[in-house]
């Protein structure tokens, strides 16, 4: 009876993972959209329901009936198996991510996470870098120069933006003494990781807006300067795959920023629930994406790739060499 | 001395990312700041200024009868050739126009109708919405122009106002709405 009861919970909390992020970049988009008006002293979308609210829905229904349109000399296969892809990557790295202490329902206590593995952090750091596949394969499978050369170019970017990310978390499992993410949490009970952290965390963030390709750094897709890059040649439902799972790498980005170094779900001198406080701490920094985002220029291509090579791998590197330095003394 | 100094602070502007966080302090204050849109047909509309040409009207005298005295000193100097004119002599023997026909599609709005009129008759006013469906609709006849919006008492100003479908499509006023001066409202540095 048990034993039924442990798998029925995890299909349940599967469920509940999957249709939360399946939902998860409608809202987003519309708060996207938002920003970006007020930011630009406008308003946004305000017709389509109170206050633009429904204008997700009237893009779904766009995208959902624009022509599925497939270039004619392109691998079919490949072209369609490229967004499953990035979408699958993206979804099982959600897998790890926990988002609040345990909770207690009718006497059964329920992890708020989907599994607690004792290398959770270079899981989710391994399964991040197989979005890189879809995109090559996307731009391959495109047969189209712009999608190529897009495609190469922001796969470039992707794994060399990739190895900072890893080394700037170093850090952060020194002072945890474990990669489990829960275990990282709870280790910051007192102080938050930012505090004996701060180039681990800037690294990593700004390690993450590349990864995340978000300006200032999507020179490779950005449409006036690569025809959209690797996703050129998709339309309608497709090209809004590789647009969901676009937004929940920006959301799994903010979740890791704030399990890694801010302290995950511990509270800031209010008390609340701990996942109240994660999932504030998390808008926080979406917000904080969104906000780079309409205020940035985007970084030209050489100048990108010169940022991630030869700045922020050798603070990553210092970053370790000084937290070694230090956690090794008495 | 100073050299160094400048360099100094040029590094620690460097290290602390002094240029990004202007642009991040600029983008946050207009992100709190009022916004500048004027929400077009749902809320509000602009009423031009006064001087503004608009669609015409023909002006009347207490009694409603009208100024015009139908001597084509318009129909002459417009430069379109869009106004037909047409004098017959009323009951009382007054010299008024039969046939006062604008084309509006064909007029380009200059005022010259307005400035070569001895009798104030024809004028141009702030009424701009008179889009229409078929190009003979746009030829507007002497007593739809009698009957027009005269100049409005207020102008300059962006009105509450409301999308109506009742009769027709139209962006309607409201009676002591609110009203405000969008160019006051612009932020500027």
């Amino acid at each position: 009876m048990a034993e039924v009861l442990v798998v029925v919970l995890m299909l349940v909390k599967m469920a509940v993972v999957v249709a939360v992020l399946l939902i998860l970049p409608i809202p987003l988009t519309w708060i996207e959209r938002k920003i970006a008006g007020h930011i630009q002293q406008r308003l946004g979308p305000m017709r389509v329901g109170w206050h633009g609210l429904l204008q997700p829905l009237a893009d779904g229904l766009k995208l959902f009936t624009k022509e599925d349109h497939i270039p004619d000399e392109a691998d079919r296969f490949l072209f369609t198996l490229a967004p499953v892809i990035t979408l699958v990557a993206t979804f099982a790295v959600f897998v790890a991510l926990p988002i609040g202490e345990p909770v207690t329902i009718w006497g059964t206590e329920i992890t708020l996470h989907l599994t607690d593995m004792n290398v959770a952090l270079l899981y989710v750091l391994a399964i991040a870098g197989i979005d890189v596949f879809g995109v090559i394969v996307g731009g391959w499978a495109s047969n189209s120069k712009y999608a190529v050369l897009g495609s190469l170019r922001t796969c470039a970017q992707l794994i060399s933006y990739e190895i900072p990310m890893g080394f700037a978390v170093v850090g952060v499992v020194m002072l945890a003494q474990s990669m489990s993410l829960v275990t990282i949490v709870e280790a910051q009970a007192d102080v938050w990781n930012v505090v004996y952290q701060p180039i681990g965390f800037l690294v990593f963030f700004i390690a993450g807006m590349a990864e995340a390709q978000r300006i200032p750094f999507d020179l490779p897709e950005a449409e006036g300067d690569l025809g959209a890059g690797y996703h050129t040649e998709y339309s309608g439902m497709r090209f809004s795959l590789f647009m969901i799972s676009e937004y929940l790498i920006m959301v799994f980005l903010s979740a890791l920023t704030v399990i890694l170094f801010f302290g995950g779900w511990n509270p800031l001198f209010v008390p609340l629930p701990p996942m109240v406080w994660f999932l504030l701490k998390t808008s926080f920094f979406i917000w904080l994406f969104m906000w780079f985002r309409f205020t940035f220029p985007r970084y030209r291509y050489d100048q990108l790739m010169s940022i991630g090579w030869k700045v922020l791998l050798p603070l990553s590197l210092a970053n370790i060499l000084i937290s070694g330095v230090f956690l090794s003394l008495p | 001395m100073a050299q160094t100094e400048n360099q100094i602070s040029q590094w620690i502007g460097l290290v602390f990312f002094r240029d990004l966080v202007n642009g991040l302090s600029l983008t946050l204050s207009y992100m709190f700041s009022k916004t500048i849109t004027e929400q077009y047909p749902d809320k509000e509309k602009w009423v031009p200024f006064e001087r503004y040409r608009g669609h015409h009207f023909l002006t009347t005298d207490e009694n409603g009868d009208t100024n015009c005295v139908a001597c084509e000193l318009c129909a002459k100097i417009c430069p379109c050739d869009c106004i037909e004119v047409v004098p017959y002599e009323d009951e009382k023997g007054n010299r008024r126009p039969l046939v006062f026909d604008i084309d509006m599609a064909r007029c380009l709005f200059c005022g010259l109708c307005e400035d070569a009129c001895p009798a104030d008759a024809i004028k141009l006013g702030q009424h701009y919405e008179f889009s229409s469906e078929s190009s003979e609709a746009l030829i507007v006849g002497r007593d739809a122009l009698m009957a027009a919006p005269q100049k409005a008492s207020h102008g300059g100003k962006v009105f509450e106002a409301r999308l109506t479908k009742t009769q027709g499509v139209q962006v309607q006023e409201i009676e002591n709405g609110q009203t405000y001066d969008w160019w006051q409202r612009i932020r500027r540095r």
